[in-house]
C-alpha cells in the first residue's frame, strides 16, 4: 500500500507503518471504514512518532523509548476465564457489581461479557470489529470527529483498532450498574493491541463505565486504548479508569469527550502499573453550563514513568472543568503532569480550576508539571497551581508519638495525600474500590 | 516513675537543656513552669523523642528503661503521651480512623488484642461524651477545621484512649477559653491515678487552679531552678518570673 512518509528516524516508527501494511486487508470495517484507517495511518506518517521537541510530549519521548515494535494481538483462541480475570483486574474490582465486558488479546470476548444484560436494560451495544463492517452512522459520527484530532495515539489507533465496545445509551436512560470494561493483554508472546470504544449518551442518559486494565504478567506488550464519549444535552457519564498493566508494558491511552449543555462529563484515573504510561483526556464543551470533573492518581516506583495530560476546551459559555491530580513517586520513577485549558473568545462566565500534587519517596524520583491556560475571553475565572514535596516530618513525629510505627505512619501520610483525589468518587462502593488498591500498593490493610 | 538526670539537650546547634534533673513518682502530678524560652517545650519533645531533638548528655529512665534510645512509637507503646501544644492537622485521613489506628497499634505493642469495631467505637463514644466531643467532629479529617479548643479536647480524647502511664501536657491551656479549659481539666483529672504519673508544663498558673499538682518546678536557661509545692505557683503568678531572666533568645 502507498502512504506517503515522511523521513522515519527510528525502526519502530518503520514497524508501526509495517504493522499496518501487512494487517490492513485482515482489519476489521467495510470500504468506509478502510478509507478512514488509511488516512489516519496517513496522518501518522506525517507526524511520526512523538518525542521531547514536540511541545505536548516534551517530557515523554514515545520515540525514544520505543525500540521495536511486536506483533498486532487480535487473537479469540486464548484461554481466559473467570480465574484470570480475578488475578489480573483483582478481587476488589470483580466485585463491583456491574455489567462486565472483556477484551482480552486485542478481541472483544462474547463469552465473558455481558451484553445481553445491557440489552435487556435498554443500552444499544455491540463489538466494535462486528459493528464496523456495517458501522451505524453514531458510530461512524464519533470515529471521525477524533480523527479530526491531530494526534498519533489516535491516528495510529485508528488505523489499527481490532477491538472494543461501541455502547449508544437512549435517550433518558439511567442505567443503574456501573459498565464495568476490562482490558487484558495475553498468556501467550508479547504483542501490539489496538482497542477502541466508543460511547455514545443521548439527551437525559447518565451512566458510569469504569474502564480496567489488568496483566496476566507477560512482558513487552504495547497497547493503545482509544474512548470517545459523546454526551448530548443534560446527560452525565462517570468514566473511571484504573490501569494496573504489567510492570514493563507501555500504555498509551486516550479519553476524547465531547460535552453538550447540562451535560457532566467526569473522569478518574489511577496509574499504578506500565514502564510508560500516557493518559490523554480531552475534553470539549459544546453546549452552556455544561461541567467536568477531570481526577485521579498516580503511584509509581521502580523506573515507571507515568505522564497525565489534560487539555479541556471552553468553546462555549458558562461552563464549568475541575481537575486534581495527585501523585506519589517513589525510587527513581517520574510523574508528569500536563494540563491546558482554552477558552475561546466568546466563552464567558468559564470557571477552570486545575490542580498537581506530587509527593515524591526518594531523592531520585523526579515530577514534571506544566499547566497552560490560554484565555481569549475576559470575563472568566480560571486558576492552576502544581506542588510538589516530601513526606512531613512534623506529621510523621506527631503519628508516632501516637503509636504508629514509621512505615505504617507513612503510609497513612500517603493514603492520606493521594484520599483528597479519591474524593471526586460519589459512589461509596467504586470509591471503597479504589481506596483498596491504593492501599495495597502502599502495603497497607483497607479499612 | 520517670527520673530524668543531668539531660543536656540542643537544638538546631544550640544547647537549650543544661543538665536538668527532675524525678516524678508514680501518682503524682508535677507541673513546669517557666518563663519563655527555659527550655520547657523542648523537654516534652526530648522525652516524646523528637528527630531534630539532640540528647548531648545526661539520662531518662522510665519504669527503669532507657527512654532515650525508644523511637517515638516504642515510647508511646511504653506509656509516654505528649498532648501537643499545637496539634497537626492531616486532611484526608478522618480523626476515627486516626483514633484507632493509633489505639490498635499501641494495643498490638503492647501485646494486647487489638480492638474490634462495635468494642472501639463504644470506648471512643463513652470518652468523648466525657470531653463533650460530639461524635461527628470525629468523621471529619483529623484537626483539619477544629477549633483551639476542640484541638485540646481531641489531644485529651487520644490520651485517654491510649492510657498512657505518663502524660505530658505541652500548655495545654494556650488559647483555651475558660470553659474549654474546665472540660480539658476535667478530662485531664479523671485520668489522674497511683499509676499514672504526669508532667504539666504550663506558662501561666490558672490551669494549676483545675489540674492541683502534688509537686510544682521552676524552669530557667535549661534547669530546674526551684521546685515547691503547688503554693509556689501562686507566688509566681505574683513575683512573675523576673528572677528566673528569660533567655537572650526564646528558643520556646
Amino acid at each position: 500500500m502507498d502512504v506517503p512518509v515522511q523521513q522515519f528516524t527510528t525502526k519502530a516508527e518503520q514497524h508501526l507503518l509495517d504493522l499496518y501494511q501487512q494487517s490492513a486487508d485482515a482489519l476489521p470495517g467495510n470500504a468506509a471504514i478502510a478509507a478512514l484507517r488509511k488516512s489516519a495511518i496517513e496522518t501518522y506518517a506525517g507526524l511520526g512518532l512523538p518525542h521531547r521537541r514536540v511541545e505536548e510530549w516534551k517530557y515523554t519521548d514515545l520515540r525514544g523509548a520505543l525500540d521495536s515494535v511486536p506483533p498486532l494481538l487480535a487473537d479469540r483462541e486464548i484461554a481466559a476465564g473467570e480465574a484470570d480475570l480475578k488475578t489480573a483486574i483483582g478481587t476488589v474490582f470483580m466485585g463491583l457489581p456491574a455489567y462486565r465486558l472483556v477484551i482480552a488479546a486485542g478481541e472483544f470476548r462474547a463469552d465473558l461479557s455481558d451484553v445481553e444484560g445491557l440489552r435487556k436494560d435498554g443500552v444499544e451495544v455491540g463489538a466494535l470489529s462486528q459493528l464496523l463492517e456495517s458501522p451505524p452512522e453514531w458510530l461512524t459520527d464519533s470515529l471521525k470527529e477524533s480523527a479530526g484530532r491531530d494526534d498519533t495515539v489516535i491516528a495510529l489507533n485508528t488505523a489499527l483498532m481490532t477491538a472494543g465496545i461501541a455502547v449508544r445509551l437512549p435517550e433518558g436512560l439511567t442505567l443503574q450498574k456501573p459498565i464495568h470494561l476490562i482490558h487484558l493483554d495475553t498468556p501467550g508472546n508479547a504483542g501490539s493491541i489496538y482497542t477502541r470504544n466508543a460511547v455514545v449518551a443521548e439527551r437525559g442518559a447518565s451512566a458510569t463505565l469504569i474502564e480496567s486494565f489488568g496483566t496476566f504478567g507477560v512482558a513487552g506488550m504495547q497497547r493503545n486504548a482509544v474512548t470517545t464519549v459523546s454526551l448530548a444535552a443534560n446527560s452525565a457519564i462517570h468514566h473511571l479508569k484504573l490501569q494496573r498493566e504489567a510492570l514493563e508494558t507501555i500504555h498509551l491511552n486516550v479519553w476524547a469527550a465531547n460535552v453538550g449543555a447540562d451535560a457532566r462529563y467526569n473522569a478518574f484515573q489511577v496509574s499504578m502499573g506500565a514502564a510508560l504510561a500516557r493518559n490523554q483526556v480531552y475534553v470539549r464543551f459544546d453546549g452552556e453550563n455544561a461541567a467536568t470533573d477531570i481526577s485521579g492518581a498516580t503511584l509509581a516506583r521502580g523506573t515507571q514513568h507515568c505522564d497525565t495530560t489534560l487539555v479541556v476546551e471552553h468553546n462555549v459559555p458558562s461552563c464549568e472543568s475541575r481537575e486534581l491530580f495527585k501523585l506519589v513517586l517513589n525510587d527513581e520513577s517520574r510523574g508528569v503532569f500536563q494540563g491546558k485549558i482554552v477558552v475561546a473568545p466568546n466563552a464567558q462566565k468559564t470557571d477552570g480550576k486545575q490542580m498537581s500534587q506530587a509527593l515524591l519517596l526518594s531523592e531520585t524520583a523526579e515530577f514534571d508539571s506544566k499547566p497552560e491556560l490560554e484565555i481569549f475571553a475576559d470575563d472568566v475565572v480560571c486558576g492552576h497551581g502544581a506542588t510538589s514535596g516530601q513526606i512531613d516530618e512534623e506529621l510523621l513525629f506527631y503519628l508516632r508519638a501516637r503509636g504508629l510505627p514509621e512505615a505504617q505512619a507513612r503510609a497513612l501520610l500517603i493514603q492520606a495525600f493521594v484520599g483528597e483525589a479519591f474524593e471526586a468518587l460519589d459512589d461509596e462502593e467504586i470509591a471503597n474500590a479504589f481506596t483498596a488498591v491504593a492501599a495495597e500498593w502502599l502495603g497497607t490493610p483497607a479499612e | 516513675m520517670l527520673e530524668i538526670k543531668n539531660l543536656h539537650a540542643k537544638v538546631d546547634g544550640r544547647e537549650i537543656l543544661k543538665g536538668l534533673d527532675l524525678t516524678i513518682p508514680a501518682g503524682e502530678v508535677h507541673a513546669i513552669m517557666g518563663p519563655n524560652g527555659s527550655g520547657k517545650s523542648t523537654l516534652s519533645y526530648v522525652l516524646a523523642g523528637k528527630e531534630d531533638y539532640e540528647v548531648t548528655d545526661g539520662s531518662v529512665t522510665w519504669k527503669g528503661e532507657d527512654l532515650l534510645e525508644m523511637e517515638p512509637d516504642e515510647r508511646a507503646a511504653a506509656g509516654v503521651f505528649l498532648a501537643f501544644q499545637y496539634p497537626m492537622e492531616i486532611p484526608g485521613v478522618a480523626t476515627m480512623t486516626f483514633l484507632r489506628s493509633a489505639v490498635n497499634a499501641v494495643r498490638k505493642a503492647r501485646g494486647e488484642e487489638e480492638f474490634s469495631t462495635p468494642d472501639f467505637l463504644r470506648t471512643v463514644k463513652e470518652k468523648a461524651k466525657l470531653l463533650q466531643i460530639d461524635i461527628e467532629m470525629l468523621r471529619r479529617p483529623l484537626n483539619v477545621g477544629f477549633s483551639g479548643g476542640e484541638k485540646k479536647r481531641n489531644e485529651i480524647l487520644q490520651m485517654s484512649l491510649l492510657e498512657p502511664g505518663l502524660c505530658i501536657l505541652d500548655e495545654t491551656d494556650s488559647g483555651l477559653d475558660i470553659d474549654a479549659l474546665r472540660i480539658v481539666s476535667d478530662g485531664v483529672n479523671a485520668l489522674r491515678s497511683p499509676e499514672r504519673s504526669m508532667l504539666v508544663i504550663t506558662h501561666y498558673q490558672r490551669l494549676l487552679n483545675y489540674i492541683v499538682p502534688d509537686r510544682v518546678h521552676v524552669l530557667s536557661k535549661g534547669r530546674v531552678a526551684r521546685s515547691g509545692g503547688p503554693e509556689l505557683a501562686l507566688e509566681l503568678e505574683k513575683s512573675g518570673y523576673a528572677e528566673y531572666g528569660q533567655d537572650e533568645a526564646s528558643a520556646a
